[in-house]
Protein backbone atom coordinates (compact mmCIF):
# COMPACT_ATOMS: atom_id res chain seq x y z
CA UNK A 1 0.00 0.00 0.00
CA UNK A 2 1.47 3.19 -0.98
CA UNK A 3 1.52 6.01 1.59
CA UNK A 4 -0.64 8.97 0.11
CA UNK A 5 1.09 12.34 -0.49
CA UNK A 6 -0.59 15.36 1.26
CA UNK A 7 0.37 18.93 0.09
CA UNK A 8 -0.38 22.03 2.78
CA UNK A 9 -2.09 25.10 1.13
CA UNK A 10 1.90 26.71 1.21
CA UNK A 11 3.15 24.15 -0.84
CA UNK A 12 0.22 23.80 -3.48
CA UNK A 13 0.11 27.59 -3.68
CA UNK A 14 3.93 28.39 -3.88
CA UNK A 15 3.59 25.42 -7.13
CA UNK A 16 0.80 27.29 -8.84
CA UNK A 17 2.35 30.87 -8.48
CA UNK A 18 5.67 29.78 -10.02
CA UNK A 19 3.73 28.09 -12.95
CA UNK A 20 1.49 31.60 -13.29
CA UNK A 21 4.52 33.71 -13.17
CA UNK A 22 5.71 32.42 -16.39
CA UNK A 23 3.01 31.33 -18.17
CA UNK A 24 4.85 30.80 -20.94
CA UNK A 25 8.03 28.59 -20.33
CA UNK A 26 8.26 25.50 -18.47
CA UNK A 27 8.96 25.65 -14.55
CA UNK A 28 10.12 23.14 -11.83
CA UNK A 29 10.86 22.53 -8.69
CA UNK A 30 11.19 20.78 -5.40
CA UNK A 31 8.81 19.52 -2.59
CA UNK A 32 10.13 19.21 0.99
CA UNK A 33 8.80 17.32 3.92
CA UNK A 34 9.31 16.88 7.73
CA UNK A 35 11.98 14.43 8.34
CA UNK A 36 10.02 11.54 10.18
CA UNK A 37 12.10 11.01 13.55
CA UNK A 38 11.61 7.11 13.81
CA UNK A 39 10.26 4.51 11.99
CA UNK A 40 6.46 4.08 13.93
CA UNK A 41 5.41 0.70 13.73
CA UNK A 42 1.94 2.09 11.75
CA UNK A 43 3.76 4.44 9.61
CA UNK A 44 2.29 3.39 6.39
CA UNK A 45 -0.35 4.72 7.67
CA UNK A 46 0.66 8.40 7.97
CA UNK A 47 0.63 10.35 4.55
CA UNK A 48 3.65 12.23 3.73
CA UNK A 49 2.97 16.32 4.24
CA UNK A 50 4.81 18.12 1.90
CA UNK A 51 5.06 21.34 3.67
CA UNK A 52 6.50 23.58 1.38
CA UNK A 53 7.82 23.96 -2.36
CA UNK A 54 11.24 25.28 -3.69
CA UNK A 55 10.49 26.70 -7.10
CA UNK A 56 13.77 25.85 -8.81
CA UNK A 57 14.08 26.92 -12.78
CA UNK A 58 12.01 28.32 -15.37
CA UNK A 59 12.66 27.95 -19.77
CA UNK A 60 14.97 25.21 -20.70
CA UNK A 61 14.67 22.41 -17.88
CA UNK A 62 17.29 20.21 -19.44
CA UNK A 63 20.57 21.38 -18.38
CA UNK A 64 22.54 19.44 -15.44
CA UNK A 65 24.93 22.01 -14.18
CA UNK A 66 22.77 24.22 -12.26
CA UNK A 67 19.86 21.59 -11.49
CA UNK A 68 22.76 19.83 -9.43
CA UNK A 69 23.96 23.49 -7.67
CA UNK A 70 20.52 23.76 -6.54
CA UNK A 71 20.07 20.06 -5.16
CA UNK A 72 23.33 20.65 -3.17
CA UNK A 73 22.59 24.02 -1.99
CA UNK A 74 18.40 22.88 -0.87
CA UNK A 75 19.63 19.35 0.56
CA UNK A 76 21.57 21.68 3.25
CA UNK A 77 18.92 24.07 3.77
CA UNK A 78 16.54 20.78 4.36
CA UNK A 79 19.31 19.35 6.85
CA UNK A 80 19.04 22.50 9.07
CA UNK A 81 15.49 22.51 8.99
CA UNK A 82 15.01 18.78 9.33
CA UNK A 83 13.35 18.56 5.67
CA UNK A 84 13.73 15.91 3.19
CA UNK A 85 12.66 16.36 -0.66
CA UNK A 86 10.37 14.55 -1.21
CA UNK A 87 8.83 15.36 -4.74
CA UNK A 88 8.95 17.19 -7.88
CA UNK A 89 6.64 19.49 -9.72
CA UNK A 90 6.92 20.51 -13.33
CA UNK A 91 4.66 22.73 -15.49
CA UNK A 92 5.97 21.88 -19.25
CA UNK A 93 6.20 25.09 -21.70
CA UNK A 94 2.88 23.86 -23.77
CA UNK A 95 0.01 24.11 -21.79
CA UNK A 96 -1.70 21.39 -23.72
CA UNK A 97 1.31 18.94 -22.73
CA UNK A 98 1.04 17.57 -19.31
CA UNK A 99 2.50 14.42 -19.61
CA UNK A 100 5.98 13.88 -17.46
CA UNK A 101 8.89 13.68 -20.11
CA UNK A 102 12.72 12.64 -19.78
CA UNK A 103 13.28 16.19 -17.29
CA UNK A 104 11.29 14.89 -14.98
CA UNK A 105 11.77 11.50 -14.66
CA UNK A 106 15.15 11.95 -14.28
CA UNK A 107 15.23 14.18 -11.44
CA UNK A 108 11.72 12.35 -9.97
CA UNK A 109 14.10 9.08 -9.76
CA UNK A 110 17.18 10.69 -8.36
CA UNK A 111 15.05 11.89 -5.58
CA UNK A 112 13.32 8.57 -5.29
CA UNK A 113 17.14 7.41 -4.66
CA UNK A 114 17.01 9.44 -1.32
CA UNK A 115 13.14 9.09 -0.48
CA UNK A 116 11.47 5.85 -1.54
CA UNK A 117 8.19 7.44 -1.51
CA UNK A 118 9.30 10.40 -3.57
CA UNK A 119 6.54 11.71 -5.69
CA UNK A 120 6.39 13.36 -9.29
CA UNK A 121 3.87 16.26 -10.03
CA UNK A 122 3.23 17.48 -13.07
CA UNK A 123 0.69 20.91 -13.23
CA UNK A 124 -2.12 20.35 -15.56
CA UNK A 125 -2.26 24.04 -17.09
CA UNK A 126 -5.19 23.22 -19.17
CA UNK A 127 -7.26 23.41 -15.73
CA UNK A 128 -5.49 26.46 -14.42
CA UNK A 129 -7.74 29.05 -13.27
CA UNK A 130 -7.86 32.00 -10.94
CA UNK A 131 -10.60 30.58 -9.15
CA UNK A 132 -8.82 27.59 -8.29
CA UNK A 133 -12.09 25.41 -8.32
CA UNK A 134 -10.15 21.94 -8.56
CA UNK A 135 -6.59 20.58 -7.75
CA UNK A 136 -4.59 20.95 -10.74
CA UNK A 137 -1.98 18.15 -10.27
CA UNK A 138 -1.69 14.48 -12.06
CA UNK A 139 0.94 12.99 -9.26
CA UNK A 140 3.14 9.84 -10.13
CA UNK A 141 4.80 7.10 -7.47
CA UNK A 142 8.05 5.14 -8.30
CA UNK A 143 7.34 1.58 -9.01
CA UNK A 144 9.70 -0.59 -10.42
CA UNK A 145 11.68 1.86 -12.28
CA UNK A 146 8.40 3.12 -13.35
CA UNK A 147 6.08 6.21 -12.86
CA UNK A 148 2.74 5.62 -11.78
CA UNK A 149 -0.12 8.12 -12.00
CA UNK A 150 -2.40 8.06 -8.88
CA UNK A 151 -5.66 9.61 -8.20
CA UNK A 152 -5.02 13.51 -7.31
CA UNK A 153 -8.31 14.64 -5.23
CA UNK A 154 -9.13 16.81 -2.66
CA UNK A 155 -8.30 14.32 -0.13
CA UNK A 156 -4.21 14.85 -1.35
CA UNK A 157 -4.53 17.92 0.27
CA UNK A 158 -4.04 18.57 4.12
CA UNK A 159 -6.95 21.37 3.89
CA UNK A 160 -8.04 21.67 0.02
CA UNK A 161 -10.75 25.01 1.16
CA UNK A 162 -7.79 26.64 2.41
CA UNK A 163 -5.39 25.72 -0.19
CA UNK A 164 -8.26 26.66 -2.73
CA UNK A 165 -9.14 29.92 -0.99
CA UNK A 166 -5.77 31.23 -0.53
CA UNK A 167 -3.99 30.13 -3.39
CA UNK A 168 -7.06 31.95 -5.74
CA UNK A 169 -6.42 35.06 -3.58
CA UNK A 170 -2.87 35.55 -3.72
CA UNK A 171 -3.29 35.18 -7.91
CA UNK A 172 -5.27 37.81 -7.90
CA UNK A 173 -3.37 39.63 -6.02
CA UNK A 174 -0.52 39.08 -8.47
CA UNK A 175 1.75 37.85 -5.63
CA UNK A 176 3.62 35.43 -8.40
CA UNK A 177 5.00 39.05 -9.26
CA UNK A 178 7.03 38.59 -6.35
CA UNK A 179 7.94 35.12 -6.42
CA UNK A 180 11.21 34.10 -6.01
CA UNK A 181 12.95 30.58 -7.95
CA UNK A 182 16.24 29.44 -8.43
CA UNK A 183 16.88 30.94 -11.74
CA UNK A 184 15.95 34.55 -9.67
CA UNK A 185 18.50 33.55 -7.16
CA UNK A 186 21.34 33.02 -9.29
CA UNK A 187 20.58 36.25 -11.42
CA UNK A 188 21.20 37.85 -7.61
CA UNK A 189 21.98 35.99 -4.59
CA UNK A 190 20.00 38.65 -2.28
CA UNK A 191 16.62 36.91 -4.25
CA UNK A 192 15.67 34.66 -1.66
CA UNK A 193 14.20 31.27 -2.70
CA UNK A 194 12.38 30.22 0.59
CA UNK A 195 9.98 33.18 -0.54
CA UNK A 196 9.60 34.50 3.23
CA UNK A 197 7.14 37.27 2.09
CA UNK A 198 4.84 34.78 0.67
CA UNK A 199 5.19 32.22 3.28
CA UNK A 200 4.02 34.83 5.45
CA UNK A 201 1.09 35.97 3.23
CA UNK A 202 -0.19 32.52 3.27
CA UNK A 203 0.09 32.38 7.09
CA UNK A 204 -1.83 35.77 6.89
CA UNK A 205 -4.64 34.72 4.83
CA UNK A 206 -5.84 31.24 6.99
CA UNK B 1 13.91 65.58 -23.72
CA UNK B 2 14.54 64.68 -20.09
CA UNK B 3 11.09 67.30 -19.47
CA UNK B 4 9.61 64.74 -21.92
CA UNK B 5 10.43 62.01 -19.96
CA UNK B 6 9.45 63.20 -16.73
CA UNK B 7 6.17 63.99 -18.27
CA UNK B 8 5.53 60.65 -19.43
CA UNK B 9 7.65 58.24 -17.02
CA UNK B 10 5.09 55.48 -18.32
CA UNK B 11 6.50 55.91 -21.96
CA UNK B 12 9.82 55.66 -20.76
CA UNK B 13 9.14 52.32 -19.01
CA UNK B 14 7.58 51.54 -22.20
CA UNK B 15 10.44 52.18 -24.26
CA UNK B 16 12.98 50.34 -21.86
CA UNK B 17 10.94 47.07 -21.46
CA UNK B 18 11.08 47.34 -25.68
CA UNK B 19 14.81 47.40 -26.21
CA UNK B 20 15.40 45.04 -23.45
CA UNK B 21 13.04 42.81 -25.13
CA UNK B 22 11.23 42.27 -21.81
CA UNK B 23 8.18 39.72 -21.49
CA UNK B 24 6.68 41.27 -18.71
CA UNK B 25 2.97 41.46 -20.72
CA UNK B 26 0.71 42.03 -17.49
CA UNK B 27 2.90 45.35 -16.56
CA UNK B 28 3.00 46.29 -20.00
CA UNK B 29 -1.02 45.72 -20.92
CA UNK B 30 -1.08 47.91 -17.43
CA UNK B 31 0.65 50.76 -18.51
CA UNK B 32 0.27 50.81 -22.08
CA UNK B 33 -3.44 50.55 -21.86
CA UNK B 34 -4.18 53.85 -19.56
CA UNK B 35 -1.50 55.64 -21.79
CA UNK B 36 -3.49 54.82 -25.10
CA UNK B 37 -6.77 55.54 -23.27
CA UNK B 38 -5.95 58.91 -21.26
CA UNK B 39 -2.75 60.39 -23.31
CA UNK B 40 -2.73 59.21 -26.76
CA UNK B 41 -2.82 62.71 -28.05
CA UNK B 42 0.48 63.39 -26.44
CA UNK B 43 2.45 60.81 -27.82
CA UNK B 44 2.76 61.61 -31.22
CA UNK B 45 4.27 59.17 -33.64
CA UNK B 46 5.41 57.03 -30.40
CA UNK B 47 1.77 55.86 -30.59
CA UNK B 48 2.58 53.47 -33.09
CA UNK B 49 5.22 51.73 -31.80
CA UNK B 50 3.27 51.58 -28.40
CA UNK B 51 0.08 49.90 -30.43
CA UNK B 52 2.30 47.35 -31.57
CA UNK B 53 3.66 46.56 -27.95
CA UNK B 54 0.55 46.44 -26.16
CA UNK B 55 -1.07 44.37 -28.86
CA UNK B 56 1.57 41.81 -28.26
CA UNK B 57 1.46 41.86 -24.53
CA UNK B 58 -2.22 41.62 -24.39
CA UNK B 59 -2.45 38.17 -26.77
CA UNK B 60 -0.07 37.37 -24.04
CA UNK B 61 -2.55 37.91 -21.50
CA UNK B 62 -5.43 36.91 -23.70
CA UNK B 63 -6.85 40.28 -23.96
CA UNK B 64 -8.25 39.86 -27.09
CA UNK B 65 -10.51 43.24 -26.47
CA UNK B 66 -7.32 45.02 -26.19
CA UNK B 67 -5.51 43.50 -28.60
CA UNK B 68 -8.31 44.19 -31.20
CA UNK B 69 -8.23 47.63 -30.73
CA UNK B 70 -4.79 48.26 -31.38
CA UNK B 71 -4.87 46.26 -34.20
CA UNK B 72 -7.27 48.39 -35.72
CA UNK B 73 -5.45 50.88 -35.32
CA UNK B 74 -2.69 50.19 -36.73
CA UNK B 75 -4.43 48.58 -39.69
CA UNK B 76 -6.19 52.10 -40.08
CA UNK B 77 -2.61 53.87 -40.30
CA UNK B 78 -0.68 51.85 -41.90
CA UNK B 79 -3.25 49.83 -44.66
CA UNK B 80 -1.96 46.61 -46.64
CA UNK B 81 1.39 46.97 -44.27
CA UNK B 82 3.43 43.62 -44.19
CA UNK B 83 4.36 44.15 -40.45
CA UNK B 84 0.93 44.60 -39.35
CA UNK B 85 -0.37 41.79 -41.56
CA UNK B 86 2.02 39.74 -38.79
CA UNK B 87 0.22 41.03 -36.16
CA UNK B 88 -2.93 39.78 -37.45
CA UNK B 89 -1.36 36.25 -37.92
CA UNK B 90 -0.02 36.55 -34.45
CA UNK B 91 -3.81 37.34 -33.03
CA UNK B 92 -4.77 33.96 -34.96
CA UNK B 93 -1.81 32.21 -33.33
CA UNK B 94 -3.14 33.58 -29.99
CA UNK B 95 -6.72 32.21 -30.59
CA UNK B 96 -5.29 29.11 -32.03
CA UNK B 97 -6.46 28.90 -35.29
CA UNK B 98 -3.14 28.42 -36.74
CA UNK B 99 -4.61 27.82 -40.13
CA UNK B 100 -5.81 31.14 -40.87
CA UNK B 101 -2.33 32.27 -39.21
CA UNK B 102 -0.65 30.23 -41.62
CA UNK B 103 -2.72 31.57 -44.88
CA UNK B 104 -1.61 34.80 -43.64
CA UNK B 105 2.54 34.64 -43.49
CA UNK B 106 2.38 32.43 -46.69
CA UNK B 107 0.57 35.81 -48.16
CA UNK B 108 3.03 38.07 -46.58
CA UNK B 109 5.67 35.27 -48.36
CA UNK B 110 4.15 35.40 -51.29
CA UNK B 111 4.77 39.35 -51.88
CA UNK B 112 7.91 39.24 -49.88
CA UNK B 113 9.83 35.82 -50.03
CA UNK B 114 12.63 37.38 -47.82
CA UNK B 115 10.26 38.04 -44.53
CA UNK B 116 12.30 36.69 -42.05
CA UNK B 117 9.53 37.63 -39.28
CA UNK B 118 6.48 35.42 -41.27
CA UNK B 119 8.92 32.73 -41.54
CA UNK B 120 9.55 32.79 -37.68
CA UNK B 121 6.31 32.87 -36.93
CA UNK B 122 5.49 29.60 -39.02
CA UNK B 123 8.34 28.35 -37.19
CA UNK B 124 6.38 29.37 -33.83
CA UNK B 125 3.41 27.76 -34.73
CA UNK B 126 4.75 24.48 -35.65
CA UNK B 127 6.60 25.07 -32.16
CA UNK B 128 3.32 25.57 -30.32
CA UNK B 129 1.28 22.59 -32.18
CA UNK B 130 4.32 20.61 -30.62
CA UNK B 131 5.64 19.98 -34.17
CA UNK B 132 9.87 19.77 -32.57
CA UNK B 133 10.98 18.01 -35.26
CA UNK B 134 9.59 19.62 -37.90
CA UNK B 135 10.34 23.10 -36.11
CA UNK B 136 13.76 22.23 -36.07
CA UNK B 137 13.77 21.11 -39.77
CA UNK B 138 12.32 24.40 -41.04
CA UNK B 139 14.47 26.73 -38.75
CA UNK B 140 17.34 25.09 -40.45
CA UNK B 141 16.32 25.74 -43.27
CA UNK B 142 15.93 29.01 -42.44
CA UNK B 143 19.23 29.55 -41.26
CA UNK B 144 20.67 28.10 -44.04
CA UNK B 145 19.41 31.52 -45.94
CA UNK B 146 19.61 33.89 -42.98
CA UNK B 147 22.76 32.50 -41.24
CA UNK B 148 23.25 35.98 -39.24
CA UNK B 149 20.05 35.75 -37.50
CA UNK B 150 21.44 35.21 -33.78
CA UNK B 151 17.49 34.83 -32.47
CA UNK B 152 17.49 32.16 -34.90
CA UNK B 153 20.27 30.69 -33.58
CA UNK B 154 19.60 30.96 -30.15
CA UNK B 155 15.96 29.29 -30.87
CA UNK B 156 17.65 26.31 -32.41
CA UNK B 157 19.65 25.76 -30.01
CA UNK B 158 17.21 25.73 -27.09
CA UNK B 159 15.07 23.39 -29.43
CA UNK B 160 17.93 20.83 -29.78
CA UNK B 161 18.29 21.37 -26.10
CA UNK B 162 14.55 20.45 -25.50
CA UNK B 163 14.92 17.19 -27.59
CA UNK B 164 18.53 16.34 -25.50
CA UNK B 165 20.59 16.74 -28.67
CA UNK B 166 23.19 18.70 -26.97
CA UNK B 167 25.45 18.06 -29.55
CA UNK B 168 23.16 20.07 -31.94
CA UNK B 169 22.89 22.62 -29.17
CA UNK B 170 26.71 23.04 -28.53
CA UNK B 171 27.31 23.46 -32.42
CA UNK B 172 24.37 26.38 -32.24
CA UNK B 173 26.34 28.34 -29.57
CA UNK B 174 29.55 27.86 -31.26
CA UNK B 175 27.88 29.91 -33.91
CA UNK B 176 26.77 32.79 -31.54
CA UNK B 177 29.98 32.65 -29.83
CA UNK B 178 31.57 33.21 -33.07
CA UNK B 179 29.98 36.34 -33.87
CA UNK B 180 29.92 37.56 -30.02
CA UNK B 181 32.79 36.61 -28.26
CA UNK B 182 32.38 39.04 -25.87
CA UNK B 183 29.15 37.82 -24.88
CA UNK B 184 29.16 36.09 -21.12
CA UNK B 185 25.69 34.00 -21.66
CA UNK B 186 26.46 32.31 -24.91
CA UNK B 187 29.73 30.94 -23.24
CA UNK B 188 28.19 30.32 -19.60
CA UNK B 189 25.58 28.57 -21.64
CA UNK B 190 27.29 26.56 -24.11
CA UNK B 191 29.45 25.26 -20.95
CA UNK B 192 25.93 23.72 -19.30
CA UNK B 193 25.30 22.35 -22.77
CA UNK B 194 28.75 20.71 -22.46
CA UNK B 195 28.84 20.24 -19.18
CA UNK B 196 25.02 18.44 -19.48
CA UNK B 197 26.54 15.83 -22.69
CA UNK B 198 29.21 14.23 -19.86
CA UNK B 199 32.07 12.34 -20.35
CA UNK B 200 35.72 13.97 -19.45
CA UNK B 201 36.46 15.79 -22.70
CA UNK B 202 32.97 17.68 -22.84
CA UNK B 203 33.80 18.35 -18.66
CA UNK B 204 37.01 20.08 -19.06
CA UNK B 205 35.54 22.22 -21.86
CA UNK B 206 32.60 23.10 -19.97
CA UNK B 207 35.25 24.05 -17.05
CA UNK B 208 37.14 26.69 -19.75
CA UNK B 209 33.94 27.82 -20.97
CA UNK B 210 32.69 28.55 -17.13
CA UNK B 211 35.97 29.88 -16.65
CA UNK B 212 36.01 32.43 -20.08
CA UNK B 213 32.16 33.26 -19.31
CA UNK B 214 33.79 34.69 -15.75
CA UNK B 215 36.73 36.33 -17.68
CA UNK B 216 34.25 38.16 -19.28
CA UNK B 217 31.38 39.17 -16.35
CA UNK B 218 32.81 38.23 -13.14
CA UNK B 219 29.37 38.23 -11.46
CA UNK B 220 27.92 35.59 -13.61
CA UNK B 221 26.86 33.12 -10.65
CA UNK B 222 25.98 30.62 -12.98
CA UNK B 223 29.53 30.61 -14.58
CA UNK B 224 31.06 30.56 -10.95
CA UNK B 225 28.61 27.86 -9.40
CA UNK B 226 29.49 25.96 -12.77
CA UNK B 227 33.37 26.22 -12.66
CA UNK B 228 33.03 24.79 -9.19
CA UNK B 229 30.79 21.63 -10.48
CA UNK B 230 33.10 20.99 -13.61
CA UNK B 231 36.56 21.42 -11.58
CA UNK B 232 35.42 19.36 -8.69
CA UNK B 233 33.57 16.58 -10.71
CA UNK B 234 37.30 16.36 -13.15
CA UNK B 235 39.58 15.90 -9.70
CA UNK B 236 37.13 13.49 -8.57
CA UNK B 237 37.36 11.53 -11.77
CA UNK B 238 39.08 8.12 -11.62
CA UNK B 239 40.70 8.55 -15.42
CA UNK B 240 42.71 12.06 -14.69
CA UNK B 241 46.70 11.56 -12.72
CA UNK B 242 47.57 13.92 -9.94
CA UNK B 243 48.93 17.04 -12.09
CA UNK B 244 45.45 17.45 -13.29
CA UNK B 245 43.46 16.37 -10.38
CA UNK B 246 45.53 19.01 -8.36
CA UNK B 247 45.16 21.51 -11.06
CA UNK B 248 41.49 21.05 -10.87
CA UNK B 249 40.97 21.17 -6.89
CA UNK B 250 42.50 24.37 -6.75
CA UNK B 251 40.05 25.77 -9.75
CA UNK B 252 37.53 24.41 -7.70
CA UNK B 253 38.75 25.56 -4.23
CA UNK B 254 38.85 29.18 -5.64
CA UNK B 255 35.26 28.98 -6.92
CA UNK B 256 34.40 27.61 -3.81
CA UNK B 257 35.95 31.37 -2.16
CA UNK B 258 34.82 33.48 -4.75
CA UNK B 259 30.92 32.05 -4.28
CA UNK B 260 31.48 32.41 -0.48
CA UNK B 261 32.68 36.05 -0.95
CA UNK B 262 29.79 36.79 -3.13
CA UNK B 263 27.31 34.97 -0.38
CA UNK B 264 28.77 37.43 2.22
CA UNK B 265 28.79 40.39 0.17
CA UNK B 266 25.04 39.77 -0.99
CA UNK B 267 23.65 38.57 2.70
CA UNK B 268 22.19 40.53 5.38
CA UNK B 269 22.63 37.61 7.39
CA UNK B 270 19.57 36.28 6.57
CA UNK B 271 18.55 32.51 7.74
CA UNK B 272 18.81 31.25 3.89
CA UNK B 273 21.91 32.62 3.75
CA UNK B 274 23.34 31.21 6.09
CA UNK B 275 22.32 28.00 4.88
CA UNK B 276 23.94 28.96 1.68
CA UNK B 277 27.00 29.76 3.36
CA UNK B 278 26.87 26.84 4.99
CA UNK B 279 26.56 24.09 1.64
CA UNK B 280 28.90 26.29 0.30
CA UNK B 281 31.72 25.60 2.95
CA UNK B 282 31.10 21.46 2.61
CA UNK B 283 31.60 22.01 -0.74
CA UNK B 284 34.48 23.21 0.19
CA UNK B 285 35.65 20.41 2.18
CA UNK B 286 34.69 17.98 0.04
CA UNK B 287 36.95 18.72 -2.19
CA UNK B 288 39.86 18.80 0.13
CA UNK B 289 39.37 15.80 0.97
CA UNK B 290 38.68 13.76 -1.65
Amino acid sequence: MRMSIKLTTQAYCKMLLHAAKYPHCAVNGLLVAEKQKEKKKDSHSTPILCVDCIPLFHGTLALAPMLEVALTLIDTWCKENKYVIAGYYQANERTKDFRPNQVSEKVGARIAENFSEAAMIMVDSTRFTMGCYEPILAIYDHHENKWKCRDCNVDSFDDWCEAQKITSALLEGRSYESLIDFDNHLDDLRNDWTNPEINKSVLHLC
Amino acid sequence: MSFLYCLNPEKHKLRKWREDNHRNSEQIVDVGEELINEHASKLGDDIWIIYEQVMIAALDCSRDDLAWTCLQELKRQFPGSQRVKRLAGMRLEALEKYEDANKQYDSILQDDPTNTAARKRKISILKAQGKSAEAIRELNEYLEQFVGDQEAWHELSELYINEHDYGKAAFCLEELMMTNPHNHLYCEQYAEVKYTQGGLENLELSRKYFAQALKLNNRNMRALFGLYMSASHIAASPKVNATVKKANVKYATWATNQINRAYQLAGRGTKENKCSVKAVEEMLESITMS
